[in-house]
């Protein structure tokens, strides 16, 4: 307890003697939590917003009306085969009436189906793929069974559906991507300015080595000054984060109300977002000049 | 001629006033009586720091074919080459010999900031060629160190320097604050304590160094060249607190190539030569014959 309290006095110490070094250091994590913060809540937006589109894809499987009710069993069977082995998630049935409902809630101008013969549109079953990139496995499966319509067949949005899974699997990766370079860059750019300001007492330490100073002994008080400054820097980019958010994009989602509002999609929490930035904030301190000053323990 | 008197005839307190030389009376009478051994109230203290090095009478130094080389391109230079030697407990030896010849060498192989290429060398029964690194702190802690540059931390005081090597063994804050102000006062600081080291002459800063390197009561204290950056007077002032450190018990080895502190002291010297011994005499002079 008593060598606790010494180890933070001399940290503080150390912080105040070493002022503009602090500081530098400082403003880095402080620079680099801003950039993170701010683009990991981005990514996880658009990413969320492409799940949302993603979750709308779904198979259909279009029934020529001459087939029969065994048929139709057949081909349900089939699905749920497809169900229990976990490539569908769920699907139903829309008979001829239900399909001509939904066509007629659909058209701006229902009384154009007054005019047709009877009920052209077919039954269907509407499959909803576990993941969306499945879709294409359950049309393989389906696609010969007797009660498919030779003609309509089991489609999924086709083009766009594909072009859509494309966009996904691009975001995600270059948007993982991105965040890994922007994490080893800050990375980086903070041991660095560590590194310099260890290396600027580098002479201290190799003293406190001489009249015999522990390892522990001499590295605890960087340590905590390296989570001091990684902590402060992170509270500074919470803080501005918190600016951005209140001042700019709470107000650019009430402007844009409808957009945003009718995909829903989310993002992290802010003070998740803030517990995330300011914790690696500090264990990046504390690892930043723990690890650096190592090399000039050895004399 | 009393056994305090340097040959010369002056006694080393004179540089000393007298409040000094009460305090400096006072910490030489108590540690007189400890004697190196844990007693008392300053029990504990011993136990953190001094202790590692082994009591008893053998010798406090003890090098044995001692060969240093440093590695190099060319086949390395050897620094040392079969040095053997002896320094009883409470020995004071000057180590002379012109720059190169291997003295900051042989220091270093004492606080192992160096290690022997071959042979053995024994501080205080501790054989230091077998101390793993871990221990070499402990080590450092019971053998007080002075160096030609002081080596004191710029950003605390005169008082913070000597407090870190008491906050190092774990001393309590009770106790620092007694004992700083104590060996301050006995190497003639006493009013200089809240001073930086760049606001305090060389000479004081030496004297800084030579109070911190005495506040854990080491036996034995090692010296590079502690007077090389200083004009003969300030050098005199150092070597008596040096000698008056001697006089308590504690052994001393003391690089120097100060020919007239030398001379003045007549204590053993010990001449290296392109890292060889050449000499070994006792009270002697810096130079074999004038």
């Amino acid at each position: 307890m008593r060598k606790a309290r010494f180890f933070i006095a001399e940290a503080l110490r150390s912080i105040r003697a070493n002022m503009a070094v602090a500081i530098a250091a400082t403003t880095t994590v402080a620079i680099a939590v801003f950039v993170l913060g701010a683009f990991i809540p981005s990514f996880l937006f658009v990413q969320s917003a492409v799940d949302q589109q993603k979750d709308r894809i779904d198979v259909r499987a279009y029934i020529s009306d001459p087939a029969t009710v065994d048929q139709v069993a057949e081909l349900e069977a089939g699905i749920v085969a497809l169900q229990s082995d976990g490539t569908v998630e769920s699907f139903d049935f829309v008979d001829k009436q239900e399909a001509l409902e939904i066509m007629r809630e659909r058209l701006q101008d229902p009384t154009i189906l007054e005019e047709l013969p009877g009920n052209p549109f077919p039954r269907s079953y509407i499959i909803k793929p576990a993941q969306a990139e499945r879709s294409g496995d359950i049309i393989a499966a389906l696609r010969d069974f007797p009660a498919i319509d030779p003609s309509a067949g089991v489609v999924d949005g086709g083009e766009t559906t594909s072009r859509l899974l494309d966009v996904a699997r691009f975001i995600q990766w270059t948007g993982l991507g991105l965040i890994v370079i922007l994490l080893i860059a800050s990375l980086l750019l903070i041991a660095n300015t560590i590194r310099l300001s260890v290396f600027a007492r580098r002479r201290e330490v190799e003293i406190m080595r001489l009249v015999g100073g522990t390892n522990w002994f001499i590295r605890w008080p960087f340590v905590i000054e390296g989570i001091v400054c990684g902590l402060i820097g992170a509270a500074l980019a919470v803080g501005l984060l918190w600016a951005v958010k209140i001042g700019v994009v709470d107000n650019w989602i009430v402007e844009n109300d409808d957009s945003l509002t009718r995909d829903t999609a989310t993002t992290i929490g802010f003070s998740a977002l803030a517990g995330i930035l300011i914790a690696s904030g500090a264990i990046v301190g504390a690892l930043g000049s723990g690890i650096t000053i190592r090399r000039f323990l050895k004399v | 001629m009393s056994s305090d008197q340097t040959p010369n005839g002056q006694t080393p307190e004179d540089a000393l006033s007298e409040a000094e030389e009460r305090a400096q009376r006072r910490m030489l009478r108590r540690r007189g009586r400890t004697g190196g051994e844990s007693s008392g109230r300053r029990g504990l203290r011993r136990d953190k720091s001094a202790s590692f090095l082994r009591d008893g009478d053998g010798p406090m130094v003890v090098m044995e074919d001692v060969k240093k080389v440093y590695e190099g391109k060319d086949g390395g230079t050897t620094a040392l080459d079969d040095v053997s030697l002896e320094v009883d407990s409470g020995e004071f030896v000057f180590l002379v010999g012109q720059s190169g010849s291997g003295k900051s060498t042989f220091i270093r192989l004492l606080t192992k900031e160096l290690d022997s290429s071959s042979g053995r060398v024994v501080v205080g029964g501790r054989d230091l060629t077998r101390l793993r690194r871990g221990r070499i702190p402990y080590l450092r802690r019971s053998i007080g160190t002075i160096f030609q540059d002081y080596k004191l931390l710029p950003g605390r005081t005169a008082y913070e320097n000597v407090a870190y090597a008491l906050e190092i063994i774990g001393e309590s804050p009770r106790n620092i604050k007694r004992m700083v102000p104590e060996v301050l006062t006995l190497v003639g600081l006493g009013e200089k304590g809240e001073r930086y080291p760049n606001e305090l002459s060389g000479g004081e800063q030496q004297r800084v160094s030579v109070a911190r390197s005495f506040v854990n009561q080491p036996r034995l204290l090692i010296a590079d060249e502690p007077t090389g950056n200083l004009d003969p007077d300030t050098s005199i002032g150092i070597m008596q607190l040096l000698y008056r450190i001697n006089r308590t018990g504690t052994t001393v080895i003391m690089a120097t190539h100060d020919r007239d502190l030398v001379d003045k002291m007549q204590m053993r010297v010990v001449e290296l030569e392109d890292g060889k011994i050449i000499r070994d005499q006792r009270q002697a002079r810096y130079a074999l014959a004038d």
